[in-house]
């Protein structure tokens, strides 16, 4: 992709965004195993520890500061992973990313529907 | 020598399964999508494929960004479902078609397709939602699966073209395997969605039904759309429509819409469906 980011507001994941994102995916891709999991449960802190995150990669996934992982290198397929320990649904990461309440995106994106 | 029986276009959205796990299916919410693929179901029953080539891409579940295979394979006799972070599901496991997929194989590399040879895989919604929205909650599936899965989240993601190429490929491959089984073709992702960024809960209903409605009859232009032109129309997971191309080239150059339906949004995305059979 020469042109990567022609799209506004659309960070496609590309070399850029995999090399600075790399610790932080690799971080979320741990929680893909029940010991993962419950580590992640017991005492996030040490399991963060196990990653070389930047301290802005972790005071971003601390905060659950979804938009922010993403402007660090997080890939939503990975950092999903963090939802199925901390339950958040889908389309509240989204409206997080797009900067608006639940309900004004649930109008304004997807028109005012309730599909989960 | 095997058979091309019909080409399946379908979305392989998560909530989907979800909906489907938490007891959903005829809620007033998920009820008009399920019911729009009971006619192509119906249809796939009666006609009885013995094999389902699923192209679907792995969402950071099997393959992590240690090694990101553009093309895989896969050549395993059983796939289990794969951990996304809530356990596997409990639907049954995935036969392989571990002959043909050996089969296909060869003729991949000799026609100058390389891929990751997997002997071991578990597999994702994305090929675990089209079997479900194909043939339901069996206890058995009555299929025999060979999954290819194709790299849609690090760039560079292959080409349109190159997806249509590996069509025309399978195409050839399904017509010299040596029995009288019968293929189905599935072409899975989309339809228009975004996961990443500021622009994350775009959909576009208008691109979406125009695809479904051209896919069959008028490809031309999907076929030669870059990359960038998919994310911008259908956003950036929504170029998970170029696996459809695969079950596209792998078609006649007429063929029927036998069916096709489209609901938006599930969850955050565009869905749908085409099954397509070559015109007679």
């Amino acid at each position: 992709m020469t042109d990567a980011d022609r799209i506004p507001d659309t960070p496609l994941f590309d070399r850029p965004r995999s090399n600075a994102g790399y610790a932080l995916n690799k971080m979320a891709m741990g929680l893909s195993t029940a010991d993962g999991r419950a580590a992640f449960i017991a005492d996030e802190d040490a399991y963060l520890d196990r990653f070389a995150l930047t301290p802005e990669q972790r005071a971003a996934v601390k905060s659950r500061d979804w938009a922010e992982m993403v402007r660090l290198g997080g890939n939503l397929f990975y950092i999903l992973k963090i939802s199925a320990v901390d339950p958040t649904p889908i389309r509240e990461i989204g409206a997080a990313q797009a900067g608006m309440e639940l309900q004004e995106f649930l109008d304004t994106r997807l028109g005012k529907v309730t599909n989960g | 020598m095997a058979k091309l029986l019909a080409g399946l276009g379908t979305s392989h959205v998560p909530s989907i399964a979800a909906a489907l796990d938490k007891g959903l299916r005829d809620s007033d919410e998920w009820k008009p999508f399920f019911d729009g693929y009971i006619p192509a179901q119906k249809w796939v029953a009666d006609h009885k494929p013995d094999i389902a080539v699923v192209i679907y891409n792995d969402h950071g579940n099997s393959f992590f960004l240690d090694r990101v295979p553009t093309l895989a394979l896969g050549v395993a006799d059983t796939y289990r479902p794969a951990d996304e972070g809530w356990g596997p599901r409990s639907v049954p496991d995935f036969q392989g078609a571990d002959d043909f997929s050996w089969h296909l194989a060869d003729r991949m590399v000799e026609g100058h397709f390389d891929p990751l040879i997997c002997r071991e895989l578990d597999v994702d919604h994305g090929l675990q939602v089209p079997m479900e929205l194909t043939f339901g909650r069996p206890d058995a599936w009555p299929v025999k699966v060979v999954p290819i899965l194709v790299n849609t989240i690090q760039y560079p993601i292959p080409t349109p073209q190159r997806m249509w190429d590996l069509g025309r490929l399978l195409r050839r491959a399904i017509e010299s395997y040596p029995t009288d089984e019968k293929v189905l073709v599935m072409g899975t992702g989309g339809l228009s969605h975004q996961l990443q960024g500021a622009r994350a809960g775009f959909i576009n209903p208008t691109a979406d039904r125009e695809w479904i409605a051209r896919i069959g009859s008028d490809p031309e232009r999907y076929r030669t759309m870059s990359r960038e032109d998919y994310v911008e129309e259908f956003g950036s997971e929504g170029a998970e429509l170029i696996m459809w191309l695969v079950m596209r080239g792998c078609m006649d150059e007429t063929v029927t819409t036998l069916y096709d339906h489209y609901f938006a949004p599930a969850s955050m995305t565009g869905a749908g469906m085409v099954l397509l059979e070559n015109a007679r």
